[in-house]
């Protein structure tokens, strides 16, 4: 169960978040998108945000090393932060990303190091936040430190790990069920591997521009390219990580010229499978969990729920 | 990124598009496993690991990029950046008792001399040694000296595809597929290693699932773009395998069905 607040606590607890690290939080301008906040008025309460919160642990790009006198001395982010008004989905998101970064076998040093100095707050959907949101298909976790269902002007806080009760001991215990959201948009098959042949995926192939927005904008896509930066005296430079993504062609060229997925079609696949299939074969969870951003935000509204829910045999 | 910085004890130029190099290092990877190399300024690549159970680790780097052709300018006494050994190599200890085939064609046969050199150390541990090694031309073939004495000391098999110069090992002009045609082979108790240029690869599985081997006696090496060699980065996936870390060996069964991807 949780803790109960109302508008005025929030409030004092979001200050109180302050004084632990940098609050980042939903903003709405143009688009929603998730900022340094230190004001509560500028919290955004409604929507998701286009971009989801992996920028936090995994950047767009960022110099994982300094190149200095033929050596790599290696880079660390050590700050202090906190998430606040993160959706399910995109905590679910991270509960994937920490499988592969976190793999106790070779961990991602600056990644779990990040992980580790962040608190994640959530905020629940009372309902979908988009005709795109499917996540009620997809058996989301309750992957946060603190979840916040605003239910009547009262904070329901629920909480989820013992960082995450530490911050609330001072408030009142509630006890009452909280409403999950109900998507109108549905994934109806999780076993696609019975339609791998080509003809299935070719309507949608032939619509894609590979403008890469579905990987870079989806909260499990982490697909990176590792390149070298050198300054003009080739003496200093950074080794840089960058989102990469199986959209594009050259993702697997190999030395000597050959691509494997040399088509569209064999790109779009791979994803869409990788999202539904493999990664659940792997790690007993989907990659997709069912945001919504690969339909909603694709240059040619490609819809592969709509295509899956529709494979037929 | 774990990446630690060792000493070359030697290079060499074993043809006219591979070097050679002997590290000093504490890596200690099985055969069939690899490293990933990195030359500041320039990236990383994998390199498949040549050596094996030594205080030093050797490498065959074909140079065809510019981090190959940055390995390749490297000279003794200069530092290397390295990290691994990664991937699940070829499980020789569960082969204890059995008969061993190589078969391995171009740069493919430098993971198979890290087998060779663990077999030697433990050859009272297995049986029958067979190989067959391709290579483009007599000036192609790889590790010229010890092919030398592992012609005495194995049944062992090689053509080169074409000899426009001279034939020192005397061997047959022709695919390395055909002298694995011709050749009979023991399939009783036997397994066969597989590293080469997926042509080759699918070409030789046709040849020995003739002979009567079956899938799961065959264990092939896949290539695939890697960059972390740590199941993270994507891009060595094929049909929901990490080759970085699934493989880069497989039993021949597990990853059949792989076709373009
Ligand atoms: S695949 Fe699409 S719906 Fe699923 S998590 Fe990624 S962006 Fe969201
Ligand atoms: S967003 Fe749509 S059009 Fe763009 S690469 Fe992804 S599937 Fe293709
Ligand atoms: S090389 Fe990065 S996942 Fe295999």
């Amino acid at each position: 169960m949780g803790k109960i607040l109302d508008k005025k606590d929030l409030k004092c607890f979001f200050e109180k978040l302050q004084k632990i690290g940098e609050v980042v939080a939903p903003v709405k301008n143009e688009n929603i998108s998730f900022k340094p906040v230190k004001k509560f008025s500028e919290v955004c309460f409604e929507g998701r945000s286009m971009f989801p919160i992996k920028k936090y642990f995994l950047p767009t790009k960022e110099a994982i090393a300094e190149i200095k006198n033929d050596a790599f001395v290696e880079k660390n982010d050590f700050k202090k932060r906190i998430i606040f008004g993160a959706r399910l989905c995109d905590l679910n998101g991270l509960l994937v990303l920490d499988k592969l970064f976190l793999d106790p076998l070779y961990p991602d040093k600056i990644y779990a190091i990040r992980r580790e100095n962040t608190i994640l707050i959530g905020f629940a959907c009372k309902e979908p936040l988009s005709d795109f949101c499917f996540c009620e298909s997809m058996d989301l976790k309750d992957y946060y430190d603190l979840l916040i269902t605003e239910n009547n002007e009262k904070y329901y806080v629920s909480i989820g790990s013992k960082k995450g009760a530490n911050l609330v001991t001072e408030y009142k215990d509630y006890d009452i069920n909280l409403k999950k959201p109900v998507c109108k948009k549905k994934l109806k098959n999780k076993n696609i591997h019975d339609f791998f042949d080509e003809k299935f995926w070719e309507k949608d192939a032939l619509k894609c521009v590979s403008c890469q927005r579905c990987t870079l904008l989806c909260p499990t896509c982490l697909c990176f390219d590792v390149a070298d930066e050198m300054n003009i005296d080739l003496k200093l430079g950074t080794r840089n990580r960058s989102l990469d993504s199986c959209h594009s062609k050259d993702f697997t060229l190999v030395a000597g010229g050959h691509v494997f997925r040399d088509t569209k079609l064999k790109r779009y696949r791979h994803r869409v499978f990788h999202k539904i299939q493999y990664f659940k074969d792997k790690f007993e969870i989907p990659m997709c969990v069912g945001c919504g951003r690969c339909m909603e935000f694709c240059h040619s509204k490609i819809d592969f729920v709509d295509t899956i829910n529709n494979l037929k045999k | 990124m774990n990446l630690k910085k060792y000493k070359i004890l030697s290079t060499s130029k074993e043809t006219a598009d591979d070097v050679f190099l002997r590290i000093e290092t504490d890596i200690n990877p099985q055969p069939g496993q690899f490293v990933q190399v990195s030359i500041p300024g320039i990236g990383e690549a994998p390199i498949s690991t040549a050596s094996c159970d030594e205080n030093f680790l050797d490498l065959n780097i074909r140079v065809v990029g510019n981090v190959t052709k940055a390995i390749g300018n490297l000279k003794k006494n200069d530092y290397i950046h390295l990290r691994g050994p990664y991937g699940r190599g070829y499980p020789l200890v569960d082969f204890k008792g059995k008969n061993i085939v190589l078969i391995g064609g171009g740069c493919g046969v430098a993971p198979l001399r890290g087998v060779i050199k663990y077999l030697e150390k433990h050859r009272k541990d297995y049986d029958e040694i067979t190989m067959f090694f391709g290579f483009r031309t007599p000036q192609d073939v790889l590790f010229k000296d010890e092919v030398a004495v592992w012609m005495k000391k194995y049944n062992f098999n090689m053509s080169v595809d074409k000899s426009p110069e001279d034939n020192p090992f005397f061997c047959p002009v022709g695919f390395v597929t055909q002298i694995l045609d011709q050749t009979k082979i023991e399939t009783k108790n036997t397994e066969v290693l597989l590293c080469g240029p997926p042509i080759m690869m699918d070409k030789c599985v046709e040849i020995l699932k003739k002979k009567k081997f079956k899938d799961s006696q065959l264990w092939v090496s896949l290539e695939r773009h890697m960059k972390c060699g740590v199941g993270k980065c994507g891009h060595c996936m094929a049909h929901g395998f990490y080759v970085c870390k699934d493989g880069p060996v497989f039993r021949y069964d597990e990853v059949k069905d792989i076709t373009d991807e």
